[in-house]
């Protein structure tokens, strides 16, 4: 068996298992552990695809703190990243070896009729999970002493290679550099299509977004192109304004400056009643709560795009539900199907209209993934690329 | 002052009438027909001579409600048609001898709501439950001189009313009054909400929590739009045979389900979930089901019940954020009074949208408590009562 870094022109590894380097979470709140690991061959429908880089997501976070029931040791956390096809198993004939892909958490099986119908991303014959397997209820993952790792979101990039269905990949068909291809696996292109898609931004309205971190800040790069006239970012650090601007946001409030007043009270005065559309983009129950406040009565759209724990929820008066015009939705990854949609975000960065370079603050190589969580858990970076071959 | 005043001979232009009204003293008693006085239209305001009127549940709550929003003695009724016998200053809108709908949601035609699209809710003359006029007033006195409160800006229980132009639409008089009366408050809510706050798609499944006279009206409308599918859910299964006449399909008896929720019995019978589901009970259990009733990806949850004050909804975030469905609220069916009615009025007499069947029982003025009866027992959908019968 080969190591990393084995000569895939010669096909030796294809229909093996292959011996390589892992990042693995073995224990809830601990760094993770670097260890040679054993892939397994891809089984039907899917794909083993050699990571050339991968960028670090909040969820991973999460799940890597994760004590209760949800979570799952040891396993293999990632799910943003970009690869190449190493092989490809039985039934599979969308792709071949050698093609640069994009492994996506979000599944497109193409048959369903969710798949067959435009107005939905929510695949139902591989439904949305955070699975500790691949769909066929096993893992490709094992370690040197022969127990089983689990797999993340379908996907598991922290690992040289990884196994992943082929609903759960889209290919990269243009020259979109790698460090910037990753991102589009979750994080950028769940908030830039929060706005483009799902909330369908018009040219010239108001935006608030609550939460400034990568998913806020991609919802407001995703504004911007869709030509909104204001956008309002709320946060709690008032050190985020600065390069917020860079993304499009106009104008700032610290919801920890407010006195008196409650943070939707200054969006209304902001916006003359309301803005256009409201993002709840920090994972709290009680700010998606607060953006519907402050979206406009007659129209206005509050999406919730950030995850809140298990059991949250979300409480509204009925009687302004009734009255008050307002529209309630969330969007999963910014409500994009991966395989058709993808395709189109990559293009605007290639025109040179979607900005993806800021959204990468930090670059490390493998050995120093645990780096990564730092600087996230610091509040230090926005998104930091991990390199498997530096 | 006369009683029932001839409009053509001018002489009540500018002067108080003296006129019947059925007055509700007081919360949960039968309305009293007395006579009031009622004061010339003020600014922007005309004077109208109800031809008829019909009864809607929400008078019935709020003849009921002991406590604030909920005054006494008021004239309650918000659904009727009649004729303008005076028009205050500054009117020009409408000129005495027009036909018009009173309705409780307000046009002012110039706010930045009214001029946009996609909102109905005038921001000028913004809705509230309010005792009074636009002005902080009111126009009705009893014969003691005491003052009687309004109800919804209307007020139409009475033979006389005062109502805000804001509140006001035009209709063309070849409608037939008992027809024209229920646009003012029931039928155009259920069928906006479908036509307008929905959008219901043509070949698309709907799914109704409650059978009354907006669940019938929503019914209508989404049978207008073109639905394949047309599930009616209540807890009285003998509303299924009348329903069918409204367009609806199949029925769901929601106190006969087993153990099953009424939501499993929808995503069942519809592979995963009606495309609209519409609430036009008032209760927030109705809602949160209605939601776990709707298709993921796509489902819309219309919510039209008014639930008590203070009643809230609760749906679990990660529901919210993963299911790809969309909660909202639809209010006067999202129609602009002024605009939208008059589609509605066409509709009708081009025959497309049926009212008449929305009319079971039809009383006279005196007999008005009679139609709270009716309605309090489930026996009629929309009872009409006649001013001058």
């Amino acid at each position: 068996m080969d190591r990393a870094h084995i000569d895939e022109s010669s096909k030796s590894s294809a229909g093996k298992p292959i011996r390589c380097r892992a990042a693995v979470a073995r224990k809830a709140g601990e760094p993770l552990v670097m260890e040679e690991v054993i892939v397994a061959p891809p089984k039907f429908e899917e794909v083993r695809i050699r990571i050339i880089c991968t960028s670090l997501c909040h969820t991973d976070v999460t799940y890597l703190k994760l004590k209760d029931p949800s979570a799952c040791f040891p396993r293999i956390l990632g799910h943003e990243a970009v690869g190449v096809v190493e092989s490809v198993g039985e039934g599979v004939t969308e792709f071949h070896k050698g093609d640069t892909v994009i492994p996506i958490f979000m599944s497109e099986c193409a048959e369903c009729r969710d798949c067959k119908s435009k107005k939905s991303n929510l695949c139902s014959k591989f439904p949305f999970e955070i699975s500790p397997w691949l769909h066929d209820g096993t893992s490709r993952f094992t370690d040197l002493k022969g127990q089983t790792l689990y797999h993340f979101m379908f996907v598991s990039s922290f690992v040289e290679y990884t196994v992943v269905h082929v609903a759960n990949v889209t290919k990269l068909d243009s020259p979109i550099p790698p460090n910037r291809a990753c991102l589009l696996s979750c994080g950028v292109s769940t908030g830039v299509g929060a706005a483009w898609r799902s909330a369908n931004v018009e040219e010239g309205s108001t935006v608030a977004i609550f939460g400034l971190g990568s998913i806020g800040l991609a919802v407001a790069e995703g504004a911007r192109l869709c030509g909104a006239a204001k956008i309002i970012g709320i946060d709690l650090n008032p050190e985020k304004f600065e390069i917020a601007k860079g993304f499009g946001i106009t104008d700032f409030v610290n919801s920890r400056g407010c006195g008196d007043k409650r943070v939707s009270q200054i969006i209304n005065e902001m916006t003359s009643g309301g803005a256009d559309y409201c993002f709840e983009c920090a994972g709290k129950a009680f700010l998606v709560e607060e953006a519907y406040a402050c979206c406009r009565k007659g129209w206005g759209k509050t999406i919730v795009i950030g995850l809140d724990k298990p059991d949250s929820k979300l409480t509204f008066s009925s009687l302004e539900v009734l009255s008050q015009g307002k529209t309630i939705m969330g969007s999963t990854f910014g409500g994009l199907k991966p395989k058709s949609d993808i395709p189109i975000i990559i293009k605007r960065y290639m025109d040179e209209e979607l900005e993806l370079d800021k959204f990468v603050t930090h670059e490390v190589s493998f050995e120093d993934i645990n780096k990564a969580f730092d600087l996230l858990l610091e509040g230090k970076s926005i998104r930091c690329v991990i390199w498997m071959d530096k | 002052m006369d009683k029932t005043t001839k409009i053509s001979s001018k002489s009540t232009s500018g002067k108080p009438i003296r006129c019947r009204a059925a007055v509700a003293r007081k919360a949960g008693e039968p309305l009293v027909i007395e006579e009031v006085i009622v004061a010339p239209p003020q600014t922007g305001e005309v004077r109208v001579k109800i031809i008829c009127t019909s009864l809607c549940y929400s008078d019935v709550t709020f003849l009921n409600l002991k406590d604030p929003p909920a005054s006494f003695p008021t004239i309650l009724g918000h659904e009727a048609v009649g004729v303008i016998e005076s028009v205050g200053e500054g009117v020009s809108e409408f000129v005495e001898g027009d036909m018009v709908i009173p309705i409780f949601l307000s046009e002012c035609g110039e706010c930045t709501d009214c001029k946009s699209k996609k909102s109905n809710l005038c921001s000028k003359f913004p809705f509230k439950i309010s005792p009074w006029l636009q002005d902080g007033t009111s126009r009705f006195t009893d014969l003691k001189g005491e003052t009687i409160y309004h109800f919804l800006f209307v007020s139409s229980f009475t033979e006389y009313t005062v109502v805000h132009v804001a509140n006001l639409t035009k209709v063309d008089s070849a409608i037939p009054p008992n027809r024209a009366c229920l646009l003012g408050c029931g039928v155009s809510t259920g069928v906006g909400a479908a036509w307008k706050s929905a959008n219901v798609k043509a070949g698309s499944t709907v799914a109704i929590f409650g059978l009354g006279s907006i669940g019938l009206a929503v019914a209508e409308g989404s049978r207008l739009c073109g639905a394949a599918k047309i599930i009616g859910v209540d807890i009285n299964p003998e509303k299924f045979e009348t329903a069918k006449a409204f367009g609806v399909t199949d029925f769901v008896d929601s106190r006969s389900t087993g153990d099953k929720r009424v939501s499993q019995i929808i995503n069942e019978m519809t592979d995963g979930g009606a495309d609209y589901c519409f609430e036009c009970v008032g209760r927030a259990f109705l809602v949160e089901e209605a939601f776990a009733s709707s298709r993921k990806g796509w489902g819309k949850t219309i919510v039209l019940g008014v639930d008590q004050p203070g009643s809230q909804l609760k749906f679990n975030s990660f529901d919210v954020l993963h299911l790809g469905k969309t909660i909202l609220g639809s209010f006067f069916g999202g129609l602009k009074p002024k605009t939208d009615v008059q589609t509605l009025i066409k509709r009708y007499m081009d025959k497309e949208l049926e009212l008449d069947k929305f009319v079971t029982h039809e009383v006279g003025f005196e007999d008005i408590n009679k139609a709270f009866d009716l309605l309090i027992g489930g026996k009629s959908l929309r009872c009409v009562i006649w001013m001058d019968k």
